[in-house]
């Protein structure tokens, strides 16, 4: 069943293809290819399965990533879709761990597989996937769209929690992209900057299945939004707004969820968020995020592996966001991220970076997360360092 | 940073404002209204190429854009392969902009208005205030001076007391001829002068004869300068409101 459908998404921009005799370029194909290099320093963090123990590590390992993007429109109501994601990962981590390969390959996908491990082996592991394949189909105010695609409900900047439709490790800055959702959206815009939509996500069993509704509008030269419906066994009601106060951007967002049945706990989760670029091009952004899944007591190694979803955003009960960026020089533009969280353990996550633009399609990027938390003094148990070379076509 | 480039296109509006009809018996005051007027109460789309030129490295960048008065306008970047397929909306105050590798529409905060692009040489205030060459300044006709062997109309513009502008003064020269302005320097509140804008390769673009190229200089920066040389130009096709929203946005190729 689940070939078919992915057949049929093949088959009918085939058969819409086959109708076109226009002579104008109706397809685009972009995307790009980056190399990322990572650096991993663990101090008295690293789990050394022989002896039961921490220690000391350092891990180095790459990534040579290559994304395409095709869309073709053979006419104004039709427009298909379909990106793929190549990996190619080598190094220490993809060495140390068994099975590097199969553990990667079905994290991002939804209701359908469409991922394979092509090379899993010797510290070696490639990985293809589709990440998005969909029809979208426009007539007036109507839009539809069938097959893996975004669905993006977030519009506060940093935390969303009314993007439940999207799952995604916190720290996982390589995938701007995010996972699709093999999905059927229905939209109806009633307006400039105001639509109805209804999303439903394929699904066997009904503790799998979400199905939601946005509305959103302007008011006051706000955006509101309001959303409603049901998720993986729970009864969902959320909104969020984005704005302005005087000159500075305003937004926020809140969800909550009732589980509806027993052992699903409710959750509510609200953000909130201003950010300002002053006259010489430095931008600040300051977040407050209220998270009641989140933990008061929970250790630090948390935040590498912690899955985030709508329902639980932040490993801790409380985030305080700070980032700043400014350009150096017009080709190179430095930024600073720090979040914390006023628990015992006192998590403190420093996401310093440097982006600079080689040429008009290269660019490299420099990327540190580092982690500290109190012990018996303020340590840092894990680091990570990046280097990213981006070649966009 | 590319959000910038509506602000920039808002230049280039407040730019062609001043081009005015053959009027020989008009003041100056009168000349830089009826263009004002004539510009302001239409709609415009075309598609430009943007260099900004420095010492040691240049950037360029292609667009797509369309305009219904001042307070209307979208902005498709169309290059380099990086940045293509962003795009800008701008209805009155608010903008929205659309990157499609996230399928999301973000609402910027008016401050990012403030900004210069990559560093342009275009200061705030030329970029972010719709000022009104008419009723925000003062005109006055200086006389007569020829640029690149036009006859023009020197005329001086200094802000009023309360309007929103950044400089202290502005002399403009227009051709007398098609009233194309092929020199515009911009002084700050002391007097000096900040940036030298030319008017170049007139040709006729959509049914209008205009300045293809506009070249900013800034006085102080040796070597700087930044390029915008419109490719097509249609002028007064009838846009509907609706064409600015964010449904659009996203749509628009």
């Amino acid at each position: 069943m689940r070939k078919l459908f992915f057949l049929s998404l093949l088959l009918v921009p085939a058969f819409l293809f086959g109708q076109d005799t226009e002579k104008e370029k109706n397809w685009q194909l972009s995307g790009y290819v980056k190399n990322l290099q990572t650096l991993l320093f663990f101090n008295d963090a690293y789990p050394d399965l022989q002896n039961f123990r921490l220690v000391d590590t350092f891990l180095q390992d790459n990534l040579i990533h290559n994304r395409l993007n095709f869309q073709w429109y053979p006419n104004e109501h039709f427009t298909f879709y379909a990106e793929a994601r190549n990996r190619i990962f080598y190094g220490d981590l993809v060495k140390a761990t068994p099975d590097y390969g199969r553990q990667i390959d079905d994290v991002n996908n939804d209701y359908f597989d469409l991922s394979a491990v092509l090379l899993d082996q010797n510290g070696w592991a490639i990985h293809t996937m589709l990440d998005r394949i969909y029809l979208e189909y426009v007539n007036g105010n109507w839009e539809v769209r069938l097959g893996r695609q975004r669905v993006n409900w977030g519009i506060s900047t940093v935390w969303n929690p009314n993007d439940v439709f999207n799952a995604f490790s916190f720290t996982d800055f390589d995938y701007e992209e995010r996972p699709g959702s093999d999905a059927l959206r229905v939209r109806y815009y009633t307006g400039f900057a105001s639509s109805v939509e209804i999303v439903t996500k394929a699904f066997d069993h009904w503790d799998e299945a979400t199905i939601a509704g946005l509305w959103r509008f302007n008011k006051w030269q706000y955006d509101f939004q309001l959303l409603g419906g049901y998720t993986e066994g729970f009864l969902t009601l959320g909104g969020g707004w984005a704005g302005n106060i005087s000159t500075a951007g305003f937004k926020g967002e809140f969800n909550y969820f009732r589980g509806l049945q027993d052992g699903l706990q409710d959750a509510f989760a609200a953000t909130i968020g201003l950010d300002y670029s002053f006259a010489n091009s430095t931008y600040v952004n300051l977040g407050l995020l209220y998270n009641d899944q989140g933990s008061t007591t929970a250790p630090i190694g948390g935040l590498f592996s912690f899955e985030l979803s709508a329902r639980n955003l932040y490993p801790y009960r409380w985030a305080i966001f700070t980032q700043v960026s400014k350009p150096i020089t017009p080709l190179l533009n430095s930024g600073l991220a720090l979040i914390y969280s006023p628990v015992p353990v006192h998590p403190l996550f420093i996401n310093p970076s440097l982006t600079y633009s080689i040429k008009e399609n290269w660019d490299l990027d420099l990327v540190g997360q580092l982690v500290f938390n109190r012990n018996e003094r303020y340590t840092s148990p894990i680091q990570a360092a990046f280097m990213r070379l981006k070649f966009s076509f | 940073m590319r959000h910038k480039l509506i602000y920039l296109f808002c230049l280039f509006l407040i730019a062609s404002a001043w081009k005015p009809l053959a009027a020989q018996e008009l003041s100056a005051r009168e000349i830089v209204a009826k263009a004002d007027q004539k510009v302001r109460g239409e709609t415009s789309q075309g598609s430009m190429k943007m260099t900004i030129i420095r010492p040691t490295w240049t950037r360029e960048m292609s667009m797509k854009t369309w305009s219904k008065g001042t307070d209307y306008s979208l902005i498709l970047v169309t290059g380099p392969a990086r940045d293509k397929g962003t795009a800008t909306l701008k209805r009155d105050k608010e903008i929205w902009n659309w990157q499609p590798s996230i399928d999301r529409v973000i609402k910027l905060p008016p401050s990012m208005m403030m900004q210069s692009w990559l560093g342009s040489d275009f200061t705030n205030d030329d970029l972010v205030r719709e000022s009104s060459v008419v009723e925000d300044y003062a005109q006055r006709l200086l006389g007569s001076e020829t640029i690149d062997g036009l006859p023009t109309y020197k005329i001086e513009l200094i802000p009023n007391e309360d309007a929103p502008v950044v400089w202290g003064k502005v002399i403009v020269w227009i051709d007398k001829t098609d009233f194309i302005q092929l020199k515009t320097e911009f002084y700050d509140e002391d007097g000096y002068l900040v940036n030298t804008m030319l008017g170049k390769n007139i040709k006729v673009l959509g049914g209008k004869k205009l300045a293809s190229r506009m070249e900013v200089i800034p006085a102080e920066e040796e070597g700087h300068k930044t390029v915008v040389e419109y490719l097509s130009m249609e002028f007064d096709q009838p846009i509907s409101e609706n064409f600015f929203s964010l449904q659009n946005l996203k749509r628009v190729k």
